[in-house]
Protein backbone atom coordinates (compact mmCIF):
# COMPACT_ATOMS: atom_id res chain seq x y z
CA UNK A 1 0.00 0.00 0.00
CA UNK A 2 2.82 2.40 0.99
CA UNK A 3 4.70 1.52 -2.21
CA UNK A 4 1.65 2.40 -4.30
CA UNK A 5 1.39 5.79 -2.60
CA UNK A 6 5.09 6.51 -3.20
CA UNK A 7 4.76 5.45 -6.82
CA UNK A 8 1.75 7.71 -7.31
CA UNK A 9 3.57 10.67 -5.74
CA UNK A 10 6.64 10.04 -7.91
CA UNK A 11 4.48 9.86 -11.05
CA UNK A 12 2.75 13.09 -10.12
CA UNK A 13 6.06 14.87 -9.46
CA UNK A 14 7.50 13.61 -12.76
CA UNK A 15 4.43 14.74 -14.69
CA UNK A 16 4.62 18.14 -13.01
CA UNK A 17 8.31 18.50 -13.86
CA UNK A 18 7.64 17.48 -17.47
CA UNK A 19 4.88 20.08 -17.80
CA UNK A 20 7.09 22.80 -16.31
CA UNK A 21 9.95 21.87 -18.64
CA UNK A 22 7.68 21.97 -21.71
CA UNK A 23 6.27 25.35 -20.67
CA UNK A 24 9.76 26.79 -20.22
CA UNK A 25 10.82 25.42 -23.60
CA UNK A 26 7.77 26.93 -25.34
CA UNK A 27 8.52 30.28 -23.74
CA UNK A 28 12.13 30.23 -24.94
CA UNK A 29 11.08 29.30 -28.47
CA UNK A 30 8.39 32.00 -28.55
CA UNK A 31 10.81 34.66 -27.28
CA UNK A 32 13.44 33.60 -29.77
CA UNK A 33 10.94 33.89 -32.64
CA UNK A 34 9.78 37.27 -31.42
CA UNK A 35 13.37 38.59 -31.18
CA UNK A 36 14.10 37.25 -34.65
CA UNK A 37 11.00 38.96 -36.10
CA UNK A 38 11.89 42.20 -34.34
CA UNK A 39 15.49 42.03 -35.64
CA UNK A 40 14.25 41.38 -39.18
CA UNK A 41 11.82 44.30 -38.96
CA UNK A 42 14.58 46.68 -37.80
CA UNK A 43 16.90 45.43 -40.54
CA UNK A 44 14.22 45.95 -43.20
CA UNK A 45 13.50 49.45 -41.91
CA UNK A 46 17.19 50.43 -41.88
CA UNK A 47 17.70 49.14 -45.42
CA UNK A 48 14.63 51.00 -46.71
CA UNK A 49 15.87 54.23 -45.14
CA UNK A 50 19.20 53.74 -46.90
CA UNK A 51 17.47 52.98 -50.21
CA UNK A 52 15.28 56.09 -50.04
CA UNK A 53 18.36 58.22 -49.37
CA UNK A 54 19.87 57.06 -52.67
CA UNK A 55 16.74 57.34 -54.82
CA UNK A 56 16.00 60.45 -56.86
CA UNK A 57 12.98 62.45 -55.64
CA UNK A 58 10.93 61.01 -58.51
CA UNK A 59 11.98 57.44 -57.79
CA UNK A 60 11.31 57.90 -54.08
CA UNK A 61 7.84 59.32 -54.67
CA UNK A 62 7.03 56.45 -57.03
CA UNK A 63 8.32 53.83 -54.60
CA UNK A 64 6.39 55.28 -51.67
CA UNK A 65 3.19 55.25 -53.70
CA UNK A 66 3.47 52.04 -55.72
CA UNK A 67 6.28 50.05 -54.07
CA UNK A 68 8.33 50.17 -57.29
CA UNK A 69 10.54 52.67 -59.07
CA UNK A 70 12.02 52.93 -62.57
CA UNK A 71 15.66 53.11 -63.58
CA UNK A 72 17.32 53.62 -66.95
CA UNK A 73 20.04 51.19 -68.04
CA UNK A 74 23.45 52.83 -68.37
CA UNK A 75 24.34 51.20 -71.70
CA UNK A 76 21.13 50.76 -73.67
CA UNK A 77 18.82 53.36 -72.15
CA UNK A 78 16.29 50.59 -71.51
CA UNK A 79 13.78 51.26 -68.76
CA UNK A 80 13.57 48.78 -65.90
CA UNK A 81 11.04 48.68 -63.12
CA UNK A 82 12.37 47.53 -59.77
CA UNK A 83 9.56 46.18 -57.62
CA UNK A 84 9.82 45.80 -53.87
CA UNK A 85 11.26 42.35 -53.28
CA UNK A 86 14.35 40.22 -53.43
CA UNK A 87 13.70 37.80 -56.28
CA UNK A 88 12.73 38.20 -59.94
CA UNK A 89 11.61 41.71 -59.04
CA UNK A 90 13.04 43.56 -62.05
CA UNK A 91 10.81 44.10 -65.02
CA UNK A 92 12.15 45.26 -68.40
CA UNK A 93 9.81 47.63 -70.20
CA UNK A 94 9.73 48.54 -73.87
CA UNK A 95 9.42 52.03 -75.32
CA UNK A 96 5.66 52.02 -74.86
CA UNK A 97 5.84 50.87 -71.27
CA UNK A 98 4.85 47.29 -71.94
CA UNK A 99 6.31 44.34 -70.10
CA UNK A 100 9.12 42.64 -72.04
CA UNK A 101 10.58 40.21 -69.53
CA UNK A 102 11.78 39.84 -65.98
CA UNK A 103 15.35 39.83 -64.71
CA UNK A 104 16.74 38.41 -61.52
CA UNK A 105 20.09 39.28 -60.01
CA UNK A 106 20.85 40.04 -56.39
CA UNK A 107 23.83 40.95 -54.25
CA UNK A 108 25.35 37.82 -52.74
CA UNK A 109 24.30 37.05 -49.17
CA UNK A 110 21.00 37.04 -47.38
CA UNK A 111 20.19 40.73 -47.73
CA UNK A 112 16.81 42.34 -47.14
CA UNK A 113 14.67 43.97 -49.83
CA UNK A 114 15.88 47.56 -49.35
CA UNK A 115 19.51 46.58 -49.80
CA UNK A 116 18.76 44.29 -52.74
CA UNK A 117 16.79 47.00 -54.59
CA UNK A 118 19.50 49.60 -53.97
CA UNK A 119 22.22 47.31 -55.32
CA UNK A 120 20.02 46.55 -58.36
CA UNK A 121 19.44 50.27 -59.00
CA UNK A 122 23.13 51.15 -58.81
CA UNK A 123 24.12 48.18 -60.96
CA UNK A 124 21.62 48.95 -63.73
CA UNK A 125 22.34 52.67 -63.71
CA UNK A 126 26.13 52.31 -63.73
CA UNK A 127 26.91 48.92 -65.27
CA UNK A 128 23.83 47.57 -67.00
CA UNK A 129 25.67 44.99 -69.13
CA UNK A 130 27.65 43.66 -66.20
CA UNK A 131 24.49 43.26 -64.14
CA UNK A 132 22.53 41.53 -66.88
CA UNK A 133 25.47 39.26 -67.66
CA UNK A 134 24.98 37.48 -64.32
CA UNK A 135 21.18 37.80 -64.27
CA UNK A 136 18.56 35.19 -65.02
CA UNK A 137 15.93 36.20 -67.55
CA UNK A 138 12.35 35.08 -67.39
CA UNK A 139 9.64 35.53 -69.98
CA UNK A 140 6.82 34.40 -67.73
CA UNK A 141 4.23 37.14 -67.58
CA UNK A 142 0.75 37.52 -66.25
CA UNK A 143 -0.24 39.03 -69.58
CA UNK A 144 0.32 42.29 -71.41
CA UNK A 145 0.72 45.18 -69.01
CA UNK A 146 1.18 48.83 -69.63
CA UNK A 147 2.78 51.13 -67.10
CA UNK B 1 33.76 63.04 -41.24
CA UNK B 2 33.19 60.42 -43.92
CA UNK B 3 31.25 57.16 -43.78
CA UNK B 4 31.72 53.77 -45.36
CA UNK B 5 28.45 51.83 -45.50
CA UNK B 6 28.75 48.09 -45.98
CA UNK B 7 25.60 46.14 -46.81
CA UNK B 8 25.20 43.01 -44.72
CA UNK B 9 22.61 40.85 -43.01
CA UNK B 10 21.92 43.54 -40.42
CA UNK B 11 20.98 45.98 -43.20
CA UNK B 12 24.33 47.71 -43.14
CA UNK B 13 27.37 48.38 -41.00
CA UNK B 14 28.76 51.91 -40.91
CA UNK B 15 32.37 52.94 -40.41
CA UNK B 16 32.94 56.61 -39.82
CA UNK B 17 36.35 58.21 -40.11
CA UNK B 18 37.88 61.65 -39.84
CA UNK B 19 39.25 62.65 -43.26
CA UNK B 20 41.88 64.79 -41.51
CA UNK B 21 43.20 61.92 -39.41
CA UNK B 22 45.90 60.11 -41.40
CA UNK B 23 45.66 56.86 -39.42
CA UNK B 24 41.90 56.71 -39.80
CA UNK B 25 42.12 57.43 -43.52
CA UNK B 26 44.68 54.63 -43.92
CA UNK B 27 42.40 52.26 -42.04
CA UNK B 28 39.48 53.27 -44.27
CA UNK B 29 41.62 52.72 -47.36
CA UNK B 30 42.56 49.23 -46.15
CA UNK B 31 38.89 48.47 -45.61
CA UNK B 32 38.13 49.72 -49.12
CA UNK B 33 40.79 47.45 -50.61
CA UNK B 34 39.67 44.45 -48.56
CA UNK B 35 36.03 44.86 -49.53
CA UNK B 36 36.59 45.52 -53.23
CA UNK B 37 39.12 42.68 -53.26
CA UNK B 38 36.42 40.41 -51.88
CA UNK B 39 34.07 41.35 -54.72
CA UNK B 40 32.17 44.25 -53.22
CA UNK B 41 31.28 47.18 -55.48
CA UNK B 42 31.92 50.66 -54.10
CA UNK B 43 29.66 53.54 -55.10
CA UNK B 44 29.43 57.19 -54.18
CA UNK B 45 26.60 59.62 -54.73
CA UNK B 46 27.17 62.16 -57.47
CA UNK B 47 23.82 63.94 -57.32
CA UNK B 48 20.23 63.40 -56.23
CA UNK B 49 19.46 59.81 -57.18
CA UNK B 50 22.70 59.57 -59.12
CA UNK B 51 25.81 57.63 -58.29
CA UNK B 52 29.09 56.48 -59.74
CA UNK B 53 31.09 53.35 -59.10
CA UNK B 54 34.62 53.97 -57.87
CA UNK B 55 37.57 51.62 -58.36
CA UNK B 56 40.01 53.52 -56.15
CA UNK B 57 39.66 54.79 -52.61
CA UNK B 58 38.36 58.35 -52.44
CA UNK B 59 39.05 59.86 -49.00
CA UNK B 60 37.02 62.94 -49.84
CA UNK B 61 33.82 61.02 -50.53
CA UNK B 62 31.33 61.85 -47.83
CA UNK B 63 29.60 58.49 -48.15
CA UNK B 64 30.80 55.33 -49.86
CA UNK B 65 28.42 52.41 -50.21
CA UNK B 66 29.62 48.83 -50.63
CA UNK B 67 27.38 46.05 -51.90
CA UNK B 68 28.34 42.39 -52.36
CA UNK B 69 29.08 40.72 -55.69
CA UNK B 70 26.00 40.27 -57.87
CA UNK B 71 24.73 36.81 -58.63
CA UNK B 72 21.86 35.48 -60.72
CA UNK B 73 18.81 35.03 -58.53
Amino acid sequence: MTQEIVLAICSFVLALLGTLLLSALSLVVARSGSCSRSFRFETEARALTLLKGWLSPKQRACYERFRYFDVVGSHTGTRYRIHHGTQTNIEELNGTGHHVCKWCFVPDGDLVAGDVMLAQKIALETNERGALAVAHRSFVSSGPRRF
Amino acid sequence: MATQIVMDRTGDTRHTFDIHDRAEVQKAERRFLELTGAGFTAAVRSGPGEQRVIRAFDPTAEETLFYPRLVGG
